[in-house]
């Protein structure tokens, strides 16, 4: 008798644990985690025919990202006084234009504070067309994360694999992403203050 | 398999004995004549000729079914109704998509609570691309500024009336996080909400009867209920809408975030991701090892909001 009641109480334990595991087995596809763990096949969204080439202006990137080659918004063209070279000549020039060519209008706020960066840390002493790096290596300002990242290698990690900074208009499609003079000033990276768009309400109203 | 359908058309047109009468098709058929009847009892014969019509279509839209149990036929009629009566109150030409989700995808978000500066473009962004009421303000992004060290935006300070970002605080986005295990699906008495094959949790406007089970149900404060009749300036609707999105809402029922349905099945980031000024929001296909979304995943700290209870959002915080 004793027997009998130890058995049909593990026969109910038996069919109790049972239905509990049921509802995980019946959703079937699982949870999210198992489902992303499972999905390892290289997925091909240049096939989504909805994705359109962009207006704006892009270049190849210097590097690529887990799923290979990619693009960055091109900078140079925003640049209102490229090129360079036009102004930065031998030529002489009077000491009353200073105002209007010296770049006065530019304030430096990058780097530590007491220490900050100046003009040829990173723009290129004599090829004025060009940035530069500290082994002075000429690079272009279209191709600038190469040269932020060499400070900001945590950053530019981040950025190519898409944890930092921003892709433009389509998660799917050709990847192009903006550069990081695209939305950081260079020569004050950090974002400004500004009043909020809106308010919220809180959660549970 | 056109070809099938192409003559099944076909037996249905020549044959009357063959054609199909359903309950649904009957009452139908009942209820134009009604409508007729009625509409033109209320116009009094004035020749208001855009009311007759208008109410003629508002009645056949009633009779229509739940959009997941439509055929792709059913669908395109309830389309053309949608958008002729969206000319006939608005004057505009919108278009209303039924597109479906695209195959081996799942979407899923990120949020950099560390990059976050509060500055709320995304609320702006998400109010016009969404249609959302603007007489009640509704939104469905909400945003706080918190106290260092907490994670529980209830704690948070939505009406910040000040320049952001500010010193030692961090900001949180809270949205509809389309668990996979979703609560308010099961909440639904009338099956108007569930998750679509890309995880996107939506919601069938016509099929809801706002009885806010699945507002109670939400453990993330993720939906809105129209107590009246929404209200979009006629020059700020955003006329390329989806059914299961952005097309305009009536007063008593439910609607929440939906990733931009409208967006996201053509390629595009949400709404909320493209106008983000600090790149806080990182939107794809967790189903593609090789997105950035599985790179936040697999490379930076995350969590999800009240994991314990799980719901298995798809929608993950994380810092840098």
């Amino acid at each position: 008798m004793k027997i009998l009641a130890y058995g049909s109480g593990l026969f109910f334990l038996l069919l109790g644990a049972a239905l509990l595991t049921c509802p995980a087995v019946m959703a079937g596809q699982g949870s999210v985690l198992e489902r992303i763990h499972g999905a390892e096949e290289p997925f091909d969204s240049m096939e989504i025919e909805s994705v359109q080439q962009l207006t704006l202006k892009t270049v190849a990137a210097k590097e690529s990202y887990q799923g290979g080659e990619f693009r960055v918004l091109a900078r140079k063209e925003f640049i209102s006084r490229f090129r360079c070279s036009v102004c930065h000549t031998e030529k002489p020039m009077l000491a009353q234009d200073g105002v209007l060519f010296t770049h006065s209008d530019i304030r430096i706020n990058h780097g530590r504070a007491g220490d900050a960066l100046i003009c040829i840390e990173c723009h290129h002493e004599k090829e004025r067309d060009f940035l530069v790096d500290s082994q002075g290596r000429k690079i272009d300002f279209d191709h600038s994360y190469q040269l932020c990242g060499k400070c900001h290698f945590r950053q530019k990690r981040d950025w190519i694999g898409g944890a930092h900074g921003k892709r433009e208009t389509y998660w799917a499609g050709e990847r192009v992403v903006r550069n990081c003079t695209s939305c950081h000033n260079p020569h004050s990276p950090a974002f400004a203050k500004k009043m909020p768009e809106t308010y919220s309400l809180p959660l549970d109203e | 398999m056109d070809n099938r359908n192409k003559e099944e058309g076909q037996i249905k047109k020549d044959d009357p004995i063959k054609r199909k009468s359903t309950r649904r098709s009957f009452m139908k058929g009942l209820s134009l004549a009604a409508a007729a009847g009625s509409a033109g009892l209320v116009t009094g014969g004035c020749g208001d000729s855009a009311t007759a019509e208008e109410m003629g279509l508002k009645w056949e839209e009633y009779f229509k079914t739940n959009y997941r149990l439509m055929t792709q036929e059913e669908k395109d009629e309830t389309v053309a109704r949608l958008e002729k009566l969206a000319k006939l109150r608005y004057d505009l030409d919108v278009k209303v998509s039924t597109q479906e989700p695209l195959e081996r995808v799942l979407y899923g978000y990120a949020f950099n609570i560390s990059r976050c500066k509060g500055y709320m473009d995304c609320v702006e962004a998400c109010v016009k691309e969404n249609n959302l009421d603007r007489k009640s303000k509704t939104q469905y992004i909400r945003l706080f500024e918190m106290e260092p060290g907490q994670l529980d935006p209830t704690s948070g300070e939505g009406k910040y009336f000040h320049e952001v970002p500010v010193d030692n605080k961090f900001y949180m986005g809270v949205q509809c996080f389309h668990c996979e295990n979703a609560p308010c699906i099961k909440a639904c008495p009338t099956k108007a909400t569930w998750q679509e094959p890309d995880g996107i949790v939506v919601v069938d406007y016509d099929w809801c009867i706002g009885c806010r089970y699945c507002l109670a149900a939400c453990p993330y404060w993720g939906r809105r209920f129209n107590w009246g009749e929404p209200e979009v300036p006629r020059e700020e609707i955003t006329k390329k809408q989806h059914y299961l999105g952005n097309r305009m809402r009536m007063k008593g029922v439910m609607e929440k975030c939906t990733f931009c349905i409208q967006r996201t099945r053509d390629g595009k980031l949400p709404a909320c991701a493209e106008a983000c000024p600090t790149g806080s929001r990182v939107f794809g296909n967790l189903l593609d090892p090789d997105s950035e979304i599985r790179f936040v995943l697999e490379n930076k700290k995350v969590f999800r909001f009240k994991e314990e209870l799980g719901t298995d959002p798809k929608f993950w915080y994380f810092m840098d």
